[in-house]
């Protein structure tokens, strides 16, 4: 008996699976907070881009409570913690001949994140 | 495991089924072909569920959902305001939910911020409202480029910012799916909802156009 | 992992090249693959993070030669594999019986 059959095709793709979790962590940063992204460099799956990481940035929005993609990935359990929307000015990701206005926007799990001093 | 074709076979017009000239089936035709067979013959997959998801992507769903959404926040103060809020919610509202836009955030153009989304990672898109990514969107180019240097693929695609407008590049690496609102377009302000669909583009919605001009061809 | 995928930044691509009315699927055999990762999803042999992390596993210049739904074939493959719902041994077996009846199909 397949796992999918064909009545349940529309259902799965209207109700997507969405990865948010009660909001039960305490969120260690809130927006408006100076963050820096942690210098890890872990080999196996990971969703912090190797392009921010060390690089200093503040916290715009709490996304609230999701399961953590890198331990998702091995079996290793949900870890839910707070995802934030935190802001990198160009010229902190590219130097100081990149746009002073522009900037990227990227969601950072909580255990991605330092407090910048 | 057999290597893979150098071709780039998203480029090439291979067929199922060997030509005249006794072409060999590409190999990923084959793989393709084995693994499905097998499957259903264990009864892991079923054929017409299998049928049923590639027409649902090919013809259901597209960026005409979107636009319909950018052209409801257009026409009503309401729902751009709810749509600002929570964007799952108001995009659920005109019916539009589901796989890989489970938890949207919609981000709006204005006079002083262009908005632009990629997936630096991998190709994160937000199905629901604009279907299937297109090829560049997932391709090494655009993943690359889009965080270092947004006004060059702005450039590229025709859009011009002016060097005062901030650029904003949302990187889609975690669960949430960005959308964009565009800015609605100047003398557009007698137009029903139905001809503000017409203007809204598929790249407006990612960032990398902008909605049509009044007036423009459909 | 510092793998390949993560090109945020990265230079030396070129241009972005975009096909005008690009359909949505180019060949079958990729709408096959697109739809064949929903039945392995919904099979429990992998979630989506898995999936991820296995196209990531790919060597990185296959990686890059390869093109986007190879991708996922590579990694809808290796996991269902892993699953036990196939064999690596069945799986060659089935495509080289499909060479050969394509070879002896009559044109």
């Amino acid at each position: 008996m397949p796992a999918l059959p064909l009545e349940m095709v529309a259902p799965l793709l209207a109700t997507g699976a969405s990865t948010r979790m009660p909001n039960t962590e305490p969120a260690r940063f809130k927006p408006g907070d100076a963050v820096i992204a942690r210098n890890i460099h872990p080999v196996n799956h990971t969703r912090l881009p190797r392009y921010v990481r060390g690089k200093r940035g503040t916290v715009r929005a709490d996304n609230g409570t999701f399961s953590f993609n890198d331990t998702v990935a091995h079996g290793l359990g949900h870890q839910p913690q707070h995802v934030y929307s935190v802001r990198f000015s160009a010229q902190e990701l590219w130097g100081p001949d990149a746009s002073p206005l522009d900037s990227v926007y990227i969601d950072l799990f909580d255990r991605y994140l330092d407090p910048a001093p | 495991m057999t290597s893979l074709p150098t071709a780039d076979t998203a480029m090439s017009h291979d067929h199922d089924h060997a030509h005249g000239h006794d072409a060999p089936l590409p190999e990923v035709v084959l793989r393709v072909k084995a693994l499905e067979e097998l499957l259903t013959e264990k009864g892991l997959v079923d054929s017409a569920a299998l049928d049923a998801i590639v027409d649902t992507y090919e013809k259901k769903i597209g960026p005409r959902n979107g636009a319909q959404v950018v052209a409801r926040a257009w026409t009503d103060p309401a729902y751009k305001a709810r749509l600002l809020a929570d964007g799952s919610k108001a995009i659920a509202e005109l019916g539009y939910s589901g796989v890989q836009g489970e938890d949207m955030v919609v981000v709006e153009n204005t006079a002083s911020v262009h908005n632009m989304v990629v997936c630096t990672l991998c190709s994160c898109y937000p199905w629901p409202t604009l279907g299937l990514p297109p090829v560049w969107y997932k391709s090494a180019p655009y993943r690359s480029r889009a965080v270092i240097d947004p006004r060059g693929v702005l450039k590229e695609f025709g859009v011009d910012v002016p060097a005062d407008k901030e650029v904003r590049v949302w990187d889609s690496n975690a669960e949430l799916r960005y959308f964009v609102l565009p800015e609605r377009p100047a003398g557009s302000e007698g137009l029903s909802e139905a001809e503000l669909i017409e203007l809204v583009t598929r790249d407006s919605m990612i960032g990398t156009g902008l909605p049509k001009p009044v007036g423009a061809a459909a | 992992m510092n793998g390949v995928h993560d090109m945020g930044g990265l230079q030396g691509f070129g241009p972005i090249d975009r096909e005008a009315q690009e359909p949505v699927f180019h060949t079958d055999w990729e709408k096959r693959v697109f739809a064949l990762f929903f039945g392995g999803f919904a099979g429990g042999f992998y979630n989506i993070d898995m999936f991820r992390a296995e196209i990531e596993r790919m060597p990185g210049h296959e990686y890059l030669r390869s093109s986007y739904y190879e991708h996922w074939l590579h990694a809808i493959e290796a996991l269902l594999i892993q699953g036990g719902a196939v064999t690596h041994a069945e799986l060659q077996a089935r495509i080289a019986e499909l060479q050969a009846a394509g070879r002896k199909e009559p044109h």
